[in-house]
């Protein structure tokens, strides 16, 4: 007999909602624990490589202070690095996203549901522009991804970019579609305030990635050694 | 008037007042009557004797082609030794349990479950503190031998000094070593740059190795001589050691490689001095450093 | 607007429902292992011949090698794993919950297996139970697989006069076996035990998240072609750590190899989530964390691990693929990239994993004591503190595999601190075994001998561990059999035996019928005897200085090696012998009671077979585990002594 509560219940285990919250907000953490490994996986890729500029190759070939005395490369090329000012144009737009989904997170915990479905699907417009945007990006950097070690590294982080904003579509969608048939709502809320969370952990993913590659161009190590010999570039 | 007496003067004889101390080292007297007790060091002390030919086993293993041929490889066998023997009486009293709960403790065969006989024995101060702090001193002496030691190898070695910043013309010899798809070639820059596929090194000479690879990681071991250092490409390591022994010996390459890894091995021939120098000149190596 | 109109009876109570779509279970009525494998072959096949019509012909990869098997293999791997996750219904439950139609619970019971007999092992199915059993058939897949790769090295190895395979085939086996073993250990316990014990264990109905553990599964059997098909792809040619530059050397069968792992992360990562997720949310109402028993602990410790080491295993391959296949260059030196990131990121969970294997093995060894020494396990907090002091070190030891690399030689003496420190939380395990062994009688059944063999075993490769932390002991021993041979006596003679004891343990409790436990000692010490023969020939072989991963070597160590063949050829019987026994046992075994070993742990308080929703009524706890024994007679003498004394009062008459 389910006599005493109006709280909601799960369907399927008969237990409170609010104990099916709470689990869900521990795997929430569990899922940003791996995340973050595999985030900062390639962030070590980024900054290890910066910092041994193995054999001169970590600049794209003609962006190379140095003469690129080992790269099968000509050395007149047009490779360069990345423009700084896209990286934090994306960054920017998975913040308003953000700020989107916890708008529509704190509205459906207060009861105004229009509020928690136009901030979803706000954020769900925000970041397939943020998509395309990341997209535009990758396809316009004046460099391939055989042109060197900040080349690829950079591309992986991008490939990262589109892969959490491709994650963060389809969660959107669902949470646009759920808060639209009240799945979501003000005593069912946790999946709005999880999303927030989650969106949280992609802003700081995006932020270091966008930290690297403004900050940490150039590398410092200026007379690495020649490959496959004992002497250093000049 | 005199006396030998030394008790406060005046005093007649009286029983000192009871303290109540037992007598001394009680608990450990009475642990030890018991049979278990006894039992388990008495089997300690024996395992442990049977293991200690370990000690020189392992290092009689190690010293089939020649090693120790460097202080180095002296160092590693010392070390060996040592950690053998030490980590022999923890080893034993475990393993003497082990065979004490066989033998010693009751023990039951069958389908039925048995009725509890056991003594519920949750935890034991005094143990759990002795494992821990032998333990614990066991490690930090592990660590504080193996600091020393590694501090002392390294000053032996240039470690980081880039290859083209080494002095030429010093007492010591630089041998470039390359390791490729598997071959190892010695390159003696002091000697304008001959070259060999057998690494030829002089005795009481500290020699210092600039490795590099020209594909894929290769590992430049010499075997008794105690040295080892992954060749990479793109990159230049670095190790040293002084050979104090005349002879042939062997470098091994220590990381898959490809398909003839297995293959990639090559002699250490360790000359005097002046035999070494002799071989220098007649490979064309006119300089002598 | 969708109110719910309809309920159902949940565990005693009324709750309302969502809508029910069509029968119970949806489209999962027809998905099975068979529509699995239809879908994966059907998209592989597809991908690879679109692939191929679109690769230019006379495309080359950056070691102009052709690109066109690089592509294609490619494809084909990933189109059977997309194709097979659809076809055994993964992608049903993210869609349903995108469009808003939540599972009711006549679905739930559906994708739980209630009423589907056999049926329920070869679908998507939510079950624990019906998980730990799947995962013990992968097992004993996947460790036969990588135990007759292991026969026919040592047979090459053994035939000091000839070869033969090929150098390029015997470097590939060498790999593919040691990547198959480790994904086995890894699994052995936390596959079939954690899944099937833990959550009756801990008083629980089903894991936090059902889905996600049969998503787990189903993962894993995607992934496990994925290694074998690589074999035939031209193999590996690298070892299991599939160092670069080397493996991009490698025939597109390293396609094979990445494709596992990165399939394989996502399998572990997924299942790591539930399990902590499970036993920090789920435990019965009174299990306060003094309550827990060990292996609780220690699966939640090796998921733990897990989680935050696996990315960047996976992540190494997923770089590793995108220079094979993109001509980046991570790891390709001419081009800027570092041999030392990879195995940075290699080691980075290389070193954890051993722990997320040797973990859970002890921690049941820690189950199983107190139930067959009819005592209480000895110091729980000791043995919880030798947990946490592991996983808290096991982040930072990871460079000592990478001592001989030169990548940081000032960063040697840290890190050979750490390795020697985690010697010690490491030893607080052993004794707890040993104290719980203490003064106990013993009943000699099949799970707790696999102790004796566990802690001998576990000794010597403690020990020889001790020689490889040492820096410059690790000038001689790196990269020699020696180092083989510890890590066999680690992972194998613990963590294997230790997984065999856990198996024979739980066996009746997850097949419901007894193990023959003569047959299962017979090949357990067998095995173990071989085992002794063959790694400890294997020590004397590094000790003499023979390199690892060598199909030929210097006659010096023939003898070494000869012997360790002949161990290894018992090993192999022996090991037939205990998997004939698990699966005739399973087939024709005698009926096995509820709780035949008199264990007072929750999970033998319920009948066997476990009935669908575990228990009827969740149990509350009230006690401490390990409730066995009886008063400690010594207790008495000591009392008798201190009591004598006791009485004799200071200076004065009584």
């Amino acid at each position: 007999m389910s006599a005493e509560t109006h709280q909601p219940l799960s369907p399927t285990t008969g237990e409170p909602m609010t104990t099916i919250a709470r689990r869900a907000k521990a795997g929430l953490w569990t899922l940003i624990v791996m995340d973050v490994s595999g985030t900062l996986a390639l962030i070590i890729s980024y900054t290890y490589l910066w910092s041994l500029n193995v054999n001169g190759g970590w600049a794209p070939p003609g962006a190379s202070l140095t003469d690129a005395q080992t790269n099968a490369v000509p050395a007149k090329s047009s490779a360069t690095f990345a423009a700084d000012w896209p990286f934090w144009a994306i960054f920017g737009i998975v913040v308003l996203a953000t700020i989107a989904m916890w708008f529509g997170y704190r509205e459906g915990k207060r009861g105004n549901h229009a509020g928690l479905i136009v901030g979803a699907g706000a954020a769900l417009l925000i970041s397939i522009g943020g998509l395309v945007a990341q997209w535009m990006q990758i396809s316009t950097f004046p460099f391939g991804a055989g042109n060197g070690a900040y080349a690829s590294a950079v591309l992986l982080l991008c490939a990262s970019n589109i892969f959490h904003f491709l994650m963060l579509i389809f969660l959107l969608t669902g949470i646009f579609n759920r808060a639209r048939k009240g799945l979501i709502n003000k005593s069912v809320y946790f999946q709005a305030q999880l999303m927030s969370y989650w969106m949280v952990w992609i802003c700081i993913a995006f932020l270091l990635g966008a930290l690297c590659t403004t900050f940490l161009q150039v590398s410092p190590n200026t007379d690495p050694a020649i490959f496959g010999t004992f002497q250093q570039q000049q | 008037m005199t006396t030998t007496d030394i008790r406060p003067s005046g005093q007649p004889d009286e029983p000192e007042a009871p303290t109540n101390r037992p007598p001394s080292m009680h608990r450990v007297k009475m642990w030890l009557r018991r049979p278990y007790a006894r039992g388990i060091l008495v089997l300690t002390v024996v395992i442990g004797f049977l293991l200690l030919p370990l000690c020189w086993l392992l290092l009689a293993a190690m010293n089939q082609t020649g090693a120790p041929a460097s202080p180095i490889m002296r160092d590693i066998e010392q070390t060996v030794f040592v950690f053998t023997l030490i980590s022999i009486p923890i080893t034993a009293f475990v393993f003497a349990v082990l065979v004490y709960s066989l033998l010693g403790w009751k023990h039951i065969s069958g389908d039925e479950v048995p009725a509890d006989q056991s003594p519920a024995i949750r935890s034991n101060t005094i143990g759990v503190v002795m494992w821990t702090a032998v333990s614990s001193l066991l490690a930090f002496f592990l660590v504080v031998w193996g600091l020393v030691e590694l501090a002392q190898i390294t000053a032996n070695s240039y470690g980081t000094i880039p290859a083209d910043e080494q002095p030429g013309d010093s007492q010591a010899l630089i041998v470039n070593v390359t390791g490729q798809q598997w071959v190892w070639t010695f390159e003696y820059p002091q000697y304008d740059g001959i070259t060999s596929e057998t690494l030829y090194l002089a005795k009481d000479r500290p020699v210092y190795f600039n490795v590099t690879s020209k594909d894929v990681i290769h590992n430049f071991w010499a075997v008794e001589l105690g040295v080892k250092i992954d060749a990479n490409p793109g990159a230049i390591t670095q190790t040293g050691v002084t050979p104090d022994k005349l002879g042939n010996f062997n470098v091994r390459c220590a990381e898959l490689c490809g398909m003839h890894h297995a293959y990639m091995e090559t002699g250490i021939q360790v000359l005097e001095k002046k035999d070494f120098n002799s071989w220098a000149r007649e490979m064309g190596g006119g300089k002598t450093a | 607007m969708s109110t719910a109109t309809a309920t159902a009876n949940v565990f005693g109570s009324e709750v309302p429902q969502p809508a029910q779509h069509g029968q119970p279970g949806g489209i999962m009525r027809r998905l099975n292992f068979v529509t699995g494998l239809i879908g994966g072959l059907a998209l592989a096949t597809i991908a690879g011949v679109v692939t191929n019509i679109l690769t230019p012909s006379g495309a080359s990869t950056a070691t102009f090698a052709p690109a066109a098997p690089d592509y294609v293999y490619l494809a084909v791997l990933l189109g059977w794993v997309i194709g097979f996750m659809a076809g055994m219904g993964a992608f049903v439950g993210p869609i349903r919950w995108l469009l808003g139609r939540d599972i009711t619970h006549a679905d739930a019971e559906y994708l739980a297996g209630k009423d589907l007999g056999w049926k329920r092992y070869w679908k998507f199915t939510t079950d624990h139970k019906v998980v730990g059993v799947q995962y013990l058939i992968m097992v004993m897949i996947i460790l036969g697989f990588g135990g007759l790769l292991a026969m026919l090295i040592r047979t090459e190895l053994g035939v000091t006069w000839a070869e033969v395979f090929s150098p390029s085939f015997y470097n590939s086996i060498i790999g593919t076996h040691g990547i198959a073993m480790i994904i086995g250990m890894i699994i052995v316990v936390m596959g079939p035990i954690a899944n099937f014990i833990v959550p009756i264990m801990i008083g629980a109905r089903d894991m936090a998240f059902p889905r996600l553990n049969a998503l787990s599964l189903w993962l894993l059997v995607a992934a496990t072609p994925c290694l074998i098909s690589s074999l035939f792809q031209g193999g590996v040619q690298d070892g299991w750590s599939v160092y670069q530059p080397l493996a991009s050397q490698g025939p597109p069968g390293m396609l094979g190899y990445q494709m596992t792992i990165i399939v394989f992360a996502f399998s572990t990562g997924v299942a790591s989530v539930n399990l902590m997720v499970t036993t920090l949310t789920m435990r019965a109402k009174g299990m306060t964390w003094s309550r827990t028993p060990i292996l609780v602990y220690g699966v939640f410790a090796a998921a733990l691990m897990g989680l935050y080491a696996f990315p960047f295993y996976q992540y190494s391959q997923i770089l590793a693929m995108s220079d094979r296949i993109f001509n980046t260059s991570f790891f390709d030196p001419l081009e800027g990239g570092s041999v030392w990131l990879y195995e940075n990121l290699f080691w980075l969970l290389g070193h954890p994993e051993v722990y997320v294997i040797i973990i859970p093995s002890a921690a049941v060894l820690m189950e199983i004591l107190p139930v067959f020494y009819r005592k209480p396990l000895f110091s729980f907090n000791f043995a919880v503190a030798g947990i946490v002091g592991v996983v808290a070190l096991s982040g930072l030891v990871w460079a000592h595999h990478m001592y001989m690399t030169g990548w940081a030689p000032a960063v040697n003496y840290p890190f050979m601190l750490s390795t020697e420190m985690i010697s010690i939380p490491v030893g607080f395990l052993v004794l707890v075994a040993i104290g719980t062994m203490w003064r106990g009688v013993v009943w000699t059944r099949l799970p707790v001998m696999a102790i004796y063999a566990v802690i001998f075993n576990k000794m010597i490769g403690g020990v020889t561990g001790i020689y490889l932390s040492d820096v410059p002991v690790d000038q001689y021993m790196h990269g020699s059999m020696f180092v083989v041979a510890h890590f066999h006596y680690m992972l194998m003679g613990a963590g294997l035996f230790g997984a065999m004891g856990g198996v024979a343990f739980y066996f009746s409790k997850m097949t419901g019928r007894m193990l023959d436990e003569r047959a299962g000692s017979i090949g357990l010490w067998t095995a173990f005897v071989g085992f002794q023969i063959t790694f400890g020939s294997m020590f004397v072989a590094g000790l003499q200085g023979q390199p690892r991963r060598v199909l030929q070597f210097d006659s010096l160590f023939n003898i070494s090696n000869w012997i360790s063949t002949i161990g290894a050829y018992i090993i192999g019987i022996g090991m037939l012998i205990f998997l004939g026994a698990i699966i005739s046992s399973w087939m024709y075994g005698e009926k096995a009671t509820s709780n035949p070993f008199g264990s007072k742990s929750l999970e033998w308080q319920t009948p066997t077979p476990v009935p669908l929703e575990n228990f009827a009524v969740l149990p509350v706890v009230t006690e401490k585990p390990y409730d066995y024994g009886v008063p400690d007679p010594y207790q008495k003498e000591l009392a008798a002594v201190d009591g004598d004394l006791d009485t004799q009062k200071v200076g004065s008459q009584s």
